[in-house]
This record gives structure tokens, sequence and C-alpha cells, in this order.
């Protein structure tokens, strides 16, 4: 039971498509830390404690509008805010301004706040989205989301029967390769118009390019680095080893993505494991449909070596500019 | 072992407006049509499946065969094709007047997809997809405990069955292919929904018609009362397609290609309407045995509801005249019948109503009929 800290800012930076940059808002590691989407990955051990905070930046663009976090999945969320309060903390509330609810949860007002600071317990293993909750319309999708990762308590220790499983013994969900793969779309129009402070209409959100860890095949095949979409998406596993492939949707469509011909079995819904002491009820599949802000857990095991592709069905969405192949999707190499 | 020769090459497809619609499709034969879907593979559990493909475009064309692990090509697992460095293809393909042949082993009963893996964006549109259906190795249509989707033991008994295969047809796109000019998918707007390759009312077309040359599939279902008909789903679209039947539920057994069960646990479940995501499949037992009807009480307790048994006051009905199962009465005047014995029906389609349309104008696109009969041929229902 140990606490965990992340200092996070949000601010504005640039974003490489294969055949382009564009502006984009992200939360970065306070400090040291620049723009990046998604957001830097934090995790945490069921039981563990975890403090997040927004802090107020100094050094990178601001966005220029109130900021704040939610997290789909995790109850008894706790605030409290630097100078202007609450300075004890108390329950996450909607936030309303001359009665029109203006954030979802609280937010920190940069012009007057020099921090804002979230907590709760990690009480369930599983992979949770933490986002914007204020002009989610347009925050979420200019890039502020990021993933919160909590594991079962023994997963790092051998010998531990939660020992590398992503829900603890017994639900199916043991693996040696894991890779988290979050999904979205981005229309290139909005970013361009949102970062200088031009009106967008979210009525005319027409994505045109869709990505994984924020960024567009072939540039999913990368791996981690430096840059403002620092998480690659190829994974490389021997035969007979178990993929752990963790899918979340963070953004507003709805996404089938197609396991490369593998069949997969699916261990975790929006991270309620599927198998427990007194049910099965686990299921396989060649790929699963997304709506926005669910997750799946799934599992298969490559049997033959080789390069297999992993993407959106929905094949429209493996362009860039109109042109295949590129979007959503990204591969698993498989060596003996 | 199946070997299963397919030849891709160019036709026009009907719909019911009068449209002529320049397609891609497989075709069975060097010399016949080619046809939307491609022809049904219907295979065995256990069995080692050879598929030849002969491209005639001129682009390369391969297939992809989601659900089968282990497709091989020239002894070799199927691998990405790249042309400079660039992505051509998901698995080998065939380059234009080439062929490649694909071989691998059907290891789960169940529906499956098979598609283009090749320019996916243009090709799965223009119709390079189709179904296939394994059976279980223990299959035996002439037992009943044997003539399952899924094995004897796994509760997936059926009397009938049916393939249903969605698509959307946007016709810019096929006009743009067909004129060799540049089409923005990014303008991908459908106009016709089809199922097995029709649009509505041509889906409720027999097999075959010869006015349909490339759209041999009917998607008329036709059973007894209390007979349970397995339907089978596939999304070769983009879209999600809510499809649901009227008249009763159906248990979903199966998602693509594989049972819905772990051990002694059934994770069968019902539903009313089931999504159908791109690329996916559902395997679901369909009976209607409702309003009290038993072959020795042919007369429901409860009347139908009018409104179930014909599509409305478009001139023409589906209705029999009469309330019960297997007699015909009077039709209103000027109304045209087409309604053979007293039989029932009942609508199955897409509940995004605007897909019940051929270019806006309803009824029409993906939808079809469920008709319930008081007696029928049990060469009826039977997928090859
Ligand atoms: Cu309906």
């Amino acid at each position: 039971m140990a606490t965990v800290i992340k200092n996070l800012q949000v601010a504005a930076g640039s974003l490489s498509l294969p055949d382009k940059t564009i502006p984009f808002w992200g939360f970065a590691n306070a400090f040291f830390g620049s723009p990046q989407t998604p957001g830097p990955l934090i995790e945490a051990t069921v039981g563990d404690r975890l403090t997040i905070r927004l802090i107020h930046n100094n050094s990178f663009a601001r966005i220029g509008e109130p900021i704040s976090i939610i997290f789909p999945g995790q109850e008894n969320v706790m605030v409290r805010k630097i100078p202007s309060g609450p300075l004890i903390p108390q329950p996450v509330q909607p936030q309303y301004a001359g009665g029109k609810m203006i954030s979802l949860t609280n937010y920190l007002d940069e012009n007057v706040d020099w921090l804002i600071e979230y907590s709760f317990t990690a009480t369930k293993p599983g992979i949770y989205l933490y986002e914007s909750g204020t002009n989610p319309e347009k925050q979420i999708q200019m890039g502020v989301y990021g993933v919160i990762v909590i594991r079962p308590s023994g997963y790092n220790t051998p010998d531990h029967p939660n020992y590398k499983t992503a829900y603890g013994a017994g639900t199916g969900s043991d693996y040696d390769v894991e890779r988290i793969l979050v999904i979205g779309e981005i229309d290139s129009i909005m970013h361009n118009d949102v970062e200088p402070g031009v009106y967008y209409d979210m009525l005319k959100f027409k994505p045109d390019y869709w990505v994984i860890n924020g960024r567009s095949f072939p540039d999913t095949l990368a791996g981690d680095n430096n840059t403002s979409q620092p998480y690659g998406s190829k994974i490389s596993c021997k035969v007979g080893q178990r993929v752990l492939l963790r899918v979340i949707n963070a953004g507003f469509q709805n996404h089938t993505f197609y396991l490369g011909g593998f069949v997969g079995r699916v261990v975790a819904a929006d991270s309620f494991p599927l198998m427990t002491p007194t049910l099965d009820a686990t299921y396989e599949k060649t790929g699963v449909t997304l709506g926005s802000g669910q997750s799946f857990d799934i599992v298969f095991t490559p049997t033959t070596p080789g390069d297999f592709y992993l993407y959106d069905r929905e094949y429209h969405h493996l362009v860039n500019n109109n042109q295949f192949p590129g979007g959503m999707m990204t591969k698993i190499e498989v060596t003996t | 072992m199946s070997l299963i020769n397919l030849w891709v090459k160019d036709g026009y497809l009907s719909t019911p407006d009068g449209n002529s619609i320049y397609f891609w499709g497989f075709s069975k034969s060097e010399n016949g049509p080619a046809q939307l879907p491609g022809p049904h593979m219907v295979v065995t559990q256990g069995e080692t499946v050879t598929v030849n493909l002969y491209n005639t475009l001129s682009e390369p064309v391969s297939i992809s065969f989601p659900g089968q692990t282990g497709v091989t090509v020239e002894g070799q697992p199927v691998q990405p094709q790249y042309s400079a460095g660039r992505l051509v293809s998901f698995v080998n393909h065939a380059e234009p007047g080439d062929m490649v042949s694909y071989t691998f082993t059907a290891t789960h009963p169940g529906t499956f997809i098979y598609e283009s893996g090749t320019n996916p964006h243009v090709q799965i549109p223009m119709g390079l997809y189709g179904g296939m259906v394994v059976r279980p190795a223990d299959y035996d249509p002439n037992v009943k405990e044997y003539k399952t989707a899924y094995g004897t033991g796994t509760d997936t008994e059926f009397d009938r069955e049916y393939l249903l295969i969605m698509g959307e047809i946007d016709p810019d796109l096929h006009q743009a292919v067909e004129e060799g000019r540049s089409y923005l998918i990014s303008k991908y707007m459908p106009r016709y929904w089809t199922l097995n390759g029709r649009c509505a009312p041509d889906t409720m077309l027999m097999d075959n018609m010869d006015h349909l040359p490339h759209q041999p599939y009917s998607s008329m279902i036709m059973a007894q009362p209390g007979e349970k008909v397995l339907i089978r789903y596939i999304g070769a679209g983009i879209g999600n397609h809510s499809l649901h039947p009227h008249g009763n539920h159906t248990r979903i057994v199966g998602m693509d290609g594989r049972l819905l069960r772990n051990g002694n646990v059934d994770l069968s479940y019902k539903r009313f309407t089931v999504l159908v995501g791109p690329g996916q499949t559902y395997d679901q037992i369909y009976q209607w045995d409702g309003l009290g009807y038993t072959p020795e009480n042919p007369i429901p307790i409860t009347l139908p509801n009018l409104r179930n048994m014909g599509i409305g006051n478009v001139g023409w009905t589906m209705w029999s005249g009469s309330p019960y199962l297997g007699v015909k009465g009077d039709i209103p005047k000027g109304v045209t019948s087409f309604n053979e014995f007293g039989e029932y029906y009942f609508m199955l389609h897409s509940h995004k109503e605007p897909q019940i349309t051929n270019w806006g104008e309803f009824p029409g696109g993906m939808m079809t009929m469920i008709a319930i009969y008081p007696s029928l041929s049990p060469d009826v229902g039977i997928l090859t």
C-alpha cells in the first residue's frame, strides 16, 4: 500500500502526423516534461493511494481554459485546491456558474489557482482512462487524455499467484507480453482551429486521422520515444507467448479492432474480469467493437512466426489523407 | 479436403430502383459471373481447405480469412506484402493475371467472413467479400442431434439455416472505380444497404433469379412453427447494423465462429436486436412458436398484431387477409397480397431506419422477411 503521486500540467504542443503537423493539447509531466498524447502512463497497484495533481503551468503554452481531470471507473475521488479551496479534501463535484454546468468535476483556473489535487484508492485492477472533465468535447479531442494501469498485488513478484496477470490468479489474464493500445481519432481542421482560438463548431466534427497511442500508421510502428506521442504500438513476441492486448477507446467514435487474424480471448470488459471463481464468462473474438470510453483486455497466443497487422476493421480508417495504408493500424512481429 | 476456385472479376449489380452498379466480385468459375457476396464456402471441421484465387483485375488481390489461424501459401504462413517498402496487402496476394493458393485447416465450426486483404477500403466495399460456414466434425443433417451449428451436445441443433451477409454500397465509389477516377474515401456515403448483395424487396426473391445474375442469394427466411432456425449474420461493411426480427427474440450461440460456451457453462444469450459489427459474425437460433400455436391447435389463442403482418399501405402486402395461419381471407380493394398459403410474415431488418431505404426511398435496403408456413418442404433452408 503505497502512495503514488503524479504531478501533471496541461499545455499546448505540436503533434506529428505522417504527412503533416498540427497543434494539440496534452498532459505533461509537471516541471520537466512536455505535453504529450496520450498523457503520461500512470501505474499503481491495488490498495495504493493515488494523488494526481494538476499544477498551473508557467513553462509551456497554456491552453487558455480551465482544466480538470475525470477518472472513469474510479470511485470516491476526492479533491482539494490551493489556494481557492476546498483546502481539505472533499468528494469531487460538477461545477456550475450562473446556473450552468461548466465542468464535470472541480477544475483548475490557472489565473487563480496553483494546483488542484485529486486522490482516490486503487480498488480494482484494470486499465482506465483519465481525461479532461472541462469542455471535454474539445479538450479530449485535442488530446487531453491518458491511461492509468492498476495492477493486482504481487503482479511483479515471481512465485506470487498474481505474477504477470492483469487481474490476478484465476482470471485467465496471465501474460508474457503486454501492450496498451489507446485508440481514437483526430479532426485536423478542428485542431488547427481550436489552438489559435478560432471558433470550431463541434457539429462539424469529421475526423481525418485515426490513431493508436496518438500516432497514425506507419508512425505506430516506431518505438517509444521522447516526442509528443511517446508510445509506440508495435508488438513483438515469440511463438507460444501469451500476448495481452489492452485496448481502450479514448475517441468519440466506435471502432472495431481486428486482431490480425488471431482469435483472442476477451478476459475483461471495462476492467471487469469475465472469469470469477464461480463463472467463466470469457469468450473468443476475431475483433472487438469498442464504444467511446470502453476497454477490452484480450489474450492470444501466436502459434506461427511472421508479421500480422492489427487494425480497425472499419477500413476507411486505414488511410492517411485518403491513402491506404495509414490510420489505425499496427503490427505484431512473432519470432521463433 | 476441399478445393475452392475463385475468380476475381467485375460485373454489374442491380438495385430495385433500377440502378446498375459496377462492382468487383468473386466467381465460382472462369466463365461464370462475378457475384455478391462471393460464393458460400461450406466445409467441415478438420478438413484441409485450399482456396485458389485467380485475379483478372488490374491490381493485386488477396483474401484474408479472419478466424482461420495457420493459413499458408506455398507451405509458409501468409505474410504481409510490400511494394517499395509500402504495405500493399495484409496477406499474400495474386498480381493481375496471376493466382495465389491459400491452404488452412478449418479447426473450428461456425460462421466466418472471407474478404480482400488488399487495398481494403476500396476492394471490400467494391464487393470482394463472402461467407464461410464450417460444419462441426460430427455434423449429420439426417440425425437430429447431429444437425447442429457447433457439434452435438452444444445446444445448437437446428431444422433450417440461413446466412445473411450485410453490406453497404456507395454508388460514387463504384462509379469512380469503373471510370478509373480517384475517389476520396472520406466522402464515403452509402446509398444502398444490402443483405446478401441485394436490397429489399429483391432480398425476398428466391436464389438464382434470372434477372439478378450477379446476386444469386436470397435472404428470405422460411420455417414452420416451432422449428429451430439457425440464422447466421456476417457484417461485411463498415457500419454497425442493428438487425432484429419481428415475431421472437434470437438466442445468440456463437460469435466470430466461436461457440459461446466454456465447458459446461452456457454463455448463449437472447436478444431482440443484434448489433452486427464490421467483420463480425453471429450465430443465432430463432423459433416462432408464439401465439399459442401448435399443430394440434392451429388457431392461435391470441391473434397476431396486424402491424406485424405486412409492411404498410404501399399498395401491396404480405398479409393473407386472415389472422389464422394457413387461411386466406379478403384483402382490401386495390391492395395486392403476395401471400401464398396463409403463412405469417415477420420483418427482419436493420433498426437504423435510413438503411431500410433504397437511396432514401422506403421500403428497401437491409430488410427481409421471415415466413412461417403451416407446412414447408424439408428442402427449404439448406445451405450449400
Ligand atoms: Cu422492427
